[in-house]
């Protein structure tokens, strides 16, 4: 929201020596955020007013003219222009050499300077409305027309912005900051908000004259509980021109296009004082003004030309026959003020709050109006917005005349009432308050306070009884911001030493994640909880059992994920484009529309949620990265402190290749899958030329160990003995059978998977399995008699039981 | 000594040649010595020199053949060539392991370094940690609630106003198959932290002080600034007769954490539904100190979270006498944070998986 200071201080007497700077930091640190202040008289720096002397053609240009300006210097300037409009003795802007202009009243200032156009010296420049920024203020009627500023009879060489009278500074709020004060949106509730800021003099509103009868004009509110209030006045004799100079440059400076006068002078009321207000064709009413919810079926065209199908739950104006307004959001465009409008019915009313928020957003419309009436504006405040409109129809159409009036106003509005104990306002700030301090910031805001033991009996005035204020917290906000949060020392809270923080389930998501990223060399990714069809289908999921979102970010994403396969396989086909092979996973939440359960209140039921753990190994060799990845859950306990995790099959993953999958076991249950994505899933989910193993596991069900559970072994007496075989196989003999019998020989301590090898010279249907054996022994150092012995025996078990064939045995 | 030798006039000795062959052994053998540049070629000449079957040694050995008087005289000058020899080769063989290599040939020393294959942490779990860290010292626990929640938990315990428009589903992203429903039936992906303050406090009750940081979710048109699925970081601390002026204690640990200096912050009036009073907070630019900037749009600070004081209807909702308890709360963008610690320009970065981005922060 813009705001004028101009504006501001013709209703309250503001500190002399108050900066702007000043200004802006007070009402950000109490009040509102103060974006921006601008100053007007800047945007329009560097330009002049000029008066043309005299106006030549161009002896080489056909569309330019020399001009002879008196721009206040001792001689007359020459300046050649293209205008179309140049005439003698007119008044116009003109940017003199060395002046620095900021273009369309913006950007960085540019200089100007003396010039040859055609031939001709020209020393400075004539200055079109749209070059300057003003072009709304002076709109243009044919192009090239400079502006014509005759009628301002200001001095040859002043500055523009004292010609015009836009010597002004401009404070940008910024809305959001404005949300729960309603008082604030118009100049009026500002001053009002600065003078007790500043303690200073506010102008209480004008009054105006109305007379009592209502003539033919007659509302009926028929929805009292979204419109508390409505008044109208209906003025013969109105015209549809254009505002005069003054009234439209104080609604253009703060933000709004002028239109014609009547709509002008309805914009400037709002502005004032924060009340929207309307006008009607009185000659498009038919009957009465019936404030009603629309019917079935109906439509209403509205100023901007859109038309709407209006539903029950949207409240309207209407007369006899159909809807001509959308409650506090917006005229109907065949009812409003047209150009041959002469009498008008002027609407002043109050709508409810959350109606007119309902209908704009479902209609998705916001407008000036909409966006007040959403705060919550008092009824009360139409009395104020009432008197200012009437005392400028009455000021700007002197032949105007009042036909009707009407003013109902079915629901009151109370003012709020609160009782605060002085002791609470004094522990909860820091601070020894008396009943008088308190006092006097209230009575500034326009609160009234009886005190009475110790208890502050506060009621609040009108424009604050909205809502905003309420508790006992509410006035020690207000007595706390007055006096300046800055004013407040930080005291530090008292630390009490307790027990040491112990949260193991916290730490142990933590210390998954270090391991992960720190010793098995995974990236972290996120991935949003809405999957996407693609990755649901590709991932074999059950659709059955997974929430949905009501209005989902798009419908290809309604589903909420169970589980983190569908993401982990959008990640590798993302990173897929730019890397071929990669190790990256996730730990965050799944859903399931299944296990309802409360948590707190037992009305809550909320869906299964777990913590799910999923990684994604990226690269050529299926083998590998299959054994990568078991090789990073195989040796999870080491660094999380829970129970190791086993392995088995059980139950195939549906996404997973035949040959290569195994369920992560846990506790003796299987708590999740490894597995290579199967072609077909990777067909489906894009991933081509590429081996993918995937695993995913339920973290929720790891229960952390108070502590490491690992034991210490006392290191051999006697130095050990490696030696490594390569043994043939027959592809179907498992490592598992290989390691079960090598490990029965005698003094074998360790037995270790070096490589296989699949090819030519294993031979068809066989494989080659090399691993390194370390005998050791607790009573003497080997000879080279009893590795010998081993040696061969481990031979002969490994060709007796599992037919393997030892190569140079 | 060989002017001793020719002293005693003794031809025959000149006539064996020995002596001349000794000079000359020592002359080459020095010459080879400080020719030799690798500690491995002066063994050969070592051996070559004074090794089992070495000139020198052969020389010595040919002193017991001799006429009996000169030998004694031959054996001096064969054992001081060899201790000459000896001792060169020594320092030699010093001089060549102070100057040379352990390798052969040339090498580039501007190669890049080989890579570590080690992972890393999202940089916004590393914020998050950094965070907890921060906060675990000074005695705050680390809590958690699902990402699915109620209306009861997201809004209404929170004393927002049954119209107010955050409960659209322009706002939030309600379950399907719950738009009928209302509070605690009616569930959401939870729009923001602060349920769990509520959560947290009915479970363990006052005085609590402890952090919840976490994913959130609104429904938004995403663009480089915005987000629907983002994640932010609160803090709570309940306590009797609480001032607000002590929340600034929140505030600061954050700041000076994230920052790693001394941050001058300022708290001006905010509004928002569960406090009261409630607070934007702001902080001094540190790009220009507080003089006036583009980052800071030339007002010198920057706004970085909001806070306040519990309404007194959330204490209530979560079991708490508003009339005893009070406290401070601080909310703060982890994106937003991260952001401005690396200067990333876009939101939605963050979840999107893309490894040219993550490992930037390895």
């Amino acid at each position: 929201m813009k705001l004028s200071l101009n504006w501001i201080k013709k209703y309250v007497d503001l500190p002399e020596d108050l900066t702007m700077e000043k200004l802006a930091y007070d009402l950000t640190m109490c009040t509102v955020e103060v974006e921006e202040v601008t100053d007007l008289s800047e945007s329009l720096g560097g330009l002049a007013v000029g008066k043309i002397i005299t106006v030549e053609p161009h002896p080489d240009a056909d569309k330019l003219r020399i001009c002879t300006v008196d721009v206040g210097d001792m001689v007359p300037s020459t300046i050649v222009c293209g205008g179309i409009n140049l005439a003698p003795g007119q008044l116009t802007i003109v940017g003199k050499p060395g002046a620095m202009v900021r273009w369309h009243g913006a950007g960085d200032p540019v200089e100007i300077k003396p010039a040859k156009l055609r031939g001709v010296m020209s020393y400075g420049m004539i200055c079109s409305s749209g070059e300057i920024g003003l072009e709304e203020l002076f709109p243009v009627s044919r192009e090239a027309e400079i502006m014509d500023i005759t009628e301002f009879a200001a001095e040859p060489g002043s500055s523009a912005a004292d010609a015009l009278g836009l010597n002004d500074i401009i404070l940008e709020i910024d809305n959001k900051s404005l949300t729960n004060r309603p008082d604030l949106w118009g100049h009026y509730g500002m001053a009002r908000e600065l003078a007790a800021i500043y303690g200073c003099r506010l102008m209480p509103l004008e009054k105006a004259s109305i007379p009592e009868y209502s003539g033919d004009l007659s509302v009926v509110i028929e929805a009292p509980d979204r419109c508390p209030r409505y008044a109208a006045v209906t003025f013969k004799n109105i015209k549809n021109i254009p505002s005069p100079f003054e009234l439209k440059s104080m609604i253009w400076r703060v933000g709004m296009r002028p239109i014609n006068l009547p709509v002008d002078i309805t914009n400037y009321v709002m502005l004032a004082t924060g009340q929207p207000t309307h006008g009607f064709d009185k000659n498009h009413i038919k009957g009465s003004i019936h404030i009603r919810t629309a019917r079935e079926d109906e439509k209403l065209e509205l100023l901007d030309g859109e038309i709407l199908d209006l539903t029950v739950s949207d409240l309207v104006i209407a007369d006899e026959k159909s809807p001509v307004a959308l409650a506090g959001i917006m005229g109907g465009k065949l009812d409003s003020i047209l150009d041959d409008t002469e009498e008008i019915i002027l609407e002043v009313a109050n709508f409810t709050a959350m109606g007119v928020r309902r209908t704009a957003q479902r209609f998705d419309i916001r407008t000036e109006a909409s966006s007040r009436f959403e705060k919550s504006i008092e009824p009360q405040r139409v009395d104020g917005a009432l008197a200012v409109a009437v005392n400028m129809f009455k000021e700007y159409f002197p032949e105007s005349e009042i036909t009707g009036f009407a003013d109902e106003y079915p629901l009151p509005l109370k003012n709020s009432e609160v009782e605060v104990p002085l002791s609470f306002l004094s522990r909860r700030l820091g601070k020894d308050l008396t009943a008088e301090e308190v006092i006097m910031i209230l009575d500034n805001l326009g609160f009234k306070t009886a005190v009475k033991e110790g208890i502050l009996h506060v009621t609040a005035p009108s424009w604050r009884s909205t809502g905003d204020i309420s508790l006992p917290d509410d006035i020690l906000e207000e007595v706390a911001r007055l006096m300046g949060y800055e004013n407040f020392d930080l005291i530090p809270p008292a630390v009490i030493l307790e027990k040491p923080i112990n949260q193991r389930t916290v730490e142990m998501e933590r210390s998954i994640r270090e391991y992960l990223a720190f010793r098995c060399g995974m990236q972290e990714i996120f991935t949003y909880p809405w999957t996407e069809d693609e990755y649901i289908e590709a991932s074999c999921l059950d659709t059955k059992e997974m929430l949905s979102l009501s209005t989902p970010p798009s419908p290809e994403e309604s589903r909420l994920r169970s589980s983190l396969i569908p993401g982990m396989m959008k990640g590798v086909f993302t990173n897929l484009r730019y890397f071929d092979s990669f190790r990256i996973f996730e730990l965050t939440q799944v859903f399931a529309d299944k296990n309802y359960h409360s948590i707190n209140d037992p009305a809550e039921k909320l869906p299964e949620m777990a913590r799910h753990l999923a990684g994604a190994f990226v690269g050529t060799d299926p083998r590998l990265l299959f054994r990568q990845a078991k090789g990073v859950l195989e040796h999870m306990h080491r660094a999380v402190h829970m129970e190791a995790l086993g392995f088995e099959q059980m139950t195939k993953p549906q996404w997973a290749d035949d040959k290569l999958w195994l369920n992560v076991m846990y506790d003796e249950k299987p708590i999740g899958s490894i597995g290579l994505i199967s072609l077909k899933s990777a067909r489906r989910a894009g991933i081509k030329r590429s081996m993918t193993v995937l695993f995913e596991i339920d973290v929720e069900i790891l229960h952390p160990l108070a502590s490491r559970q690992n034991r210490y072994t006392r290191l051999p007496e006697y130095p050990c003995v490696d030696f490594d075989l390569s043994v043939v196989f027959d592809e179907k003999v498992t490592w598992a059978e290989i390691y079960e019998t090598a490990s029965k020989v005698e003094l074998v301590r360790e037995v270790r998977f070096i490589d296989e090898y699949r090819g030519q010279q294993a031979g068809e249907g066989k494989k080659s399995v090399s691993f390194r054996i370390r005998i050791c022994s607790d009573e003497g150092t080997l000879n080279s008699e009893k590795i010998e012995m081993i040696t061969r025996q481990m031979i002969k078990k490994m060709s007796k039981k599992l037919g393997g064939d030892v190569r140079g045995a | 000594m060989f002017e001793e030798i020719k002293e005693h006039g003794m031809e025959k000795l000149a006539e064996s040649g020995l002596l001349e062959r000794l000079e000359k052994l020592k002359k080459a053998g020095m010459e080879k010595i400080s020719e030799t540049s690798l500690p491995h070629d002066l063994q050969t000449v070592r051996a070559n020199l004074l090794g089992r079957k070495g000139e020198v040694t052969e020389v010595l050995k040919s002193v017991g053949q001799a006429a009996p008087e000169l030998r004694k005289v031959l054996g001096q000058a064969a054992n001081e060539v060899k201790d000459i020899l000896s001792q060169a080769i020594e320092q030699r063989n010093e001089e060549l392991i102070n100057s040379t290599s352990s390798f052969e040939g040339a090498a580039d020393i501007t190669l890049p370094g080989t890579d570590f294959t080690a992972g890393g942490l999202h940089p916004i779990t590393q914020m998050c940690y950094d965070l907890n860290d921060a906060f675990r010292s000074l005695g705050f626990e680390v809590f958690s609630e699902p990402e699915i929640t109620s209306e009861l938990y997201a809004f209404d315990n929170l004393n927002f106003a049954p119209e107010h428009p955050a409960r659209e589903s322009m706002d939030t992203y309600w379950l399907k198959g719950h738009d009928e429903e209302r509070g605690a039936k009616r569930l959401c992906l939870r729009p923001h932290l602060t349920g769990a303050s509520v959560r947290y406090l009915q479970k363990h009750g006052a005085p609590a002080r402890f952090v919840y940081p976490g994913r959130v979710f609104r429904n938004e048109t995403t663009d480089a600034r915005h987000e629907r699925a983002f994640f932010q970081y609160e803090a709570l601390i309940v306590d009797k007769d609480f001032s607000f002026a002590s929340g600034k204690v929140l505030v600061k640990t954050i700041l000076d954490k994230i920052f790693g200096t001394d941050v001058e912050v300022r708290m001006r009036v905010g509004f928002f539904p569960f406090v009261e009073p409630g607070f934007e907070i702001d902080m001094r630019c540190l790009v220009c100190g507080g003089e006036g900037c583009k980052v800071c749009k030339h007002v010198g600070w920057i706004e970085v979270m909001p806070g306040g004081t519990p309404h007194p209807n959330v204490l209530r909702a979560a079991g708490l006498d508003p009339a005893v308890w009070s406290g401070f709360y601080i909310n703060i963008g982890l994106d937003r944070l991260v952001m401005m610690r690396y200067g990333v320009d876009d939101v939605r970065l963050f979840h999107s998986a893309d490894l040219r981005f993550l490992n930037q922060f390895k």
